[in-house]
């Protein structure tokens, strides 16, 4: 290997150098310093001090939030990947060459507009006055709360997740050899069987990172437990923006997202070591 | 030797939109005999295969096993195991778990599929790799791993797709001792499709060859090498040397026709209808019957004059290619003792000739 950058190489690698430190590890480093920081009189001071990991850490309301956010974040990982596979499955199986591109299309579509006003839009269909309890109201039933409540947050999670983790399973769907499908249906295997049985393990690998990516995009997301439940169940996105306004703690904030980030680490982790245990291909 | 009937395709037909893959057919396949379907790619030998296992529905026709029609069952209920050509092995299973698949479909209990899977790894002689993943196999492992996850059930068939075209011609030759055994212990039905003549002729009690999705010829492979039935078998195999010319005159066996190379009789001609005076017919003689002298021998002999283009020596035998006056190759093949008394040089006019009752005649398509 060549050790001597030459200026050609430099040329390509600098900008993207140069990006990652102004704009990833720095405003990390600082984070970690804030989070040493100490608020007097609702100032900052540079410092190095554990109390705020200390007070985080000692707060009940803290671990509550992050188990709501970890237990949603999780229920849209495994909702989103459960309600997503028919999806893909068909689009990867059952659908002519043709119609997996206009389906594919399809699913981009969302990531046209912006999450905010998807999520603006699903409050019409289910504030007390909105479209589902006006439709329920016909059939006499209702009005339900539906509008800032758990479920309603995890419509929003599903709105978030639900077209980058169908694209993700496909793209794994549509690589499984065909002849081994044959080759299970060959072996006595259903066709129902055949899904769980060499599908599903086929695709691992995709499935599982697409389960992550709902995990992380839920795990973090503001926008959602807000506007749709109604802030609630606070999750920790919810706790840093509270965090902040009550006398400018943002060391305590700082300390959230780290242990944010850090979870994020670990779970990511633990997905991938799993989606690849065992077998090597 | 005539066995009893195990599969029978009754006028089955196969296309696939305007395309016909495989042309109305009609054969049997014995009980317990090694069947090969062999033919170039594109003949329609897989899509025969693949009809009988369950994975393609015949256009039209009807397919029996042991006297039942099939047609309407999907492959999940038949009991037709098939080894693919990529194998198609399992990869996020191990060996074992690979062999043990159809069993566990079958409901059959832990400790009973362990053992029976045991017993055809053993008998494969892969025990020792059973907790192996299958990316840690070489080609002739998976093989057999291929083989033990079908034959496990133990089938009264078995389907085969160019199983060994993917390994190199050593492994090739011994994993084909190694399917001819297992047919010959098991007595299962074996029905195996290849584009290798070498494969077919070595392995197969009958070979069925294809063409354009038509059978041309069933026969044994001695049937077949001596007595092609139509002028494309006789391209396909490559061993004779052929003729086309018009009937001049036929009576009874005798049959004499006349072509660009000249005037040849046949002695024992087979044709199922006696040729017509006129009619357009091909005679084929087996490359290693065909002599050559340098000048022209005397006796009943068909002869032509033929110049030495070149040779080709493969161990113990050698080919002469040779060619007529109007530039049709023709190949001797000869032991290299028989070519000691010959003097062979390129360039050089010989004569090629045969005894009248070593042609054999071919329908003109």
């Amino acid at each position: 290997m060549r050790r001597s950058l030459s200026l050609y190489g430099l040329t390509f690698s600098l900008p993207l150098l140069v990006w990652q430190l102004l704009f990833f590890v720095f405003p990390l480093v600082f984070l970690v310093a804030l989070s040493f920081w100490t608020v007097k009189n609702f100032a900052m001071r540079p410092d190095f001090d554990t109390v705020n990991w200390v007070t985080m850490y000692g707060r009940g309301v803290f671990w509550q939030a992050y188990g709501t956010t970890f237990a949603f974040a999780l229920a849209a990982a495994v909702l989103t990947s459960l309600l997503a596979f028919p999806c893909s499955y068909a689009i990867a199986f059952k659908l002519s060459e043709a119609a997996r591109r206009w389906a594919v299309f399809l699913m981009v579509i969302p990531f046209f507009t912006s999450y905010l006003v998807r999520i603006y839009s699903w409050q019409i269909f289910l504030s007390d006055a909105g479209i589902v309890n006006v439709l329920l109201g016909k059939v006499g039933l209702g009005p339900f709360p539906l509008l800032n409540t758990a479920g309603a947050t995890m419509v929003g999670y599903l709105t978030l997740n639900f077209p980058l983790v169908v694209l993700l399973q496909l793209f794994s769907l549509v690589f499984i050899d065909r002849t081994l499908v044959e080759a299970a249906h060959n072996l006595r295997c259903g066709r129902i069987r055949t899904v769980f049985a060499v599908i599903v393990p086929s695709a691992r690998v995709g499935l599982v990172i697409a389960a992550l990516f709902a995990f992380i995009l839920s795990f973090g997301d503001f926008v959602s437990p807000i506007y749709l439940g109604g802030g609630k169940a606070t999750t920790l996105s919810i706790l840093i923006t509270d965090t902040t306004k009550s006398g400018q703690q943002w060391p305590r904030a700082a300390v959230i997202a780290l242990t944010m980030i850090g979870t994020l680490l670990v779970v990511a982790f633990v997905a991938v070591r799993f989606a690849y245990k065992g077998r090597s291909k | 030797m005539q066995r009893d009937t195990l599969v029978s395709f009754e006028g089955v037909e196969k296309r696939f939109g305007g395309f016909v893959a495989v042309q109305k057919m009609d054969f049997d396949i014995r009980k317990g005999e090694f069947l090969a379907i062999m033919g170039s790619s594109g003949c329609g030998k897989t899509t025969t295969l693949r009809m009988l296992a369950g994975l393609e529905a015949p256009s039209a026709g009807v397919i029996r096993l042991a006297g039942q029609p099939i047609n309407h069952l999907p492959t999940w209920s038949r009991d037709t195991p098939m080894v693919w050509q990529s194998l198609a092995l399992f990869p996020f299973l191990n060996v074992r778990e690979n062999v043990e698949f159809a069993l566990k479909m079958r409901g059959v209990g832990k400790a009973d599929r362990r053992r029976r899977a045991e017993q055809w790894l053993e008998r494969m002689q892969i025990l020792e790799f059973a907790e192996r993943d299958i990316s840690q196999l070489s080609g002739g492992q998976r093989q057999r791993v291929a083989l033990a996850r079908s034959l496990v059930v133990e089938p009264e068939i078995l389907l085969l797709d160019e199983p060994l075209s993917a390994l190199d011609a050593a492994l090739k030759v011994r994993m084909q001792s190694v399917l001819k055994n297992l047919q010959r212990e098991t007595g299962i039905t074996f029905v195996y499709v290849t584009h290798s003549q070498s494969e077919a002729f070595s392995m197969a009690d009958r070979v069925v060859i294809m063409s354009r999705g038509k059978i041309e010829q069933i026969g044994t492979p001695q049937e077949i090498y001596r007595t092609p039935a139509t002028r494309f078998v006789a391209e396909f195999l490559g061993s004779s040397n052929i003729f086309t010319g018009q009937v001049k005159a036929a009576a009874g066996k005798s049959v004499t026709l006349e072509g660009p190379a000249g005037t040849f009789t046949l002695a024992a001609a087979d044709l199922a209808t006696p040729p017509a005076v006129g009619q357009k017919v091909s005679l084929t003689v087996l490359d290693a019957r065909t002599r050559l002298a340098a000048t022209a021998p005397a006796g009943a002999f068909n002869k032509v004059p033929v110049r030495m283009i070149g040779e080709e020596f493969v161990g113990a035998t050698a080919t002469i290619y040779l060619e007529t006056a109007q530039g049709q190759e023709i190949r001797v093949q000869k032991s290299q003792d028989d070519l000691e008394s010959l003097p062979l040089q390129v360039g050089k006019d010989y004569v090629a000739f045969w005894p009248h009752e070593d042609g054999h005649l071919v329908a003109e398509a």
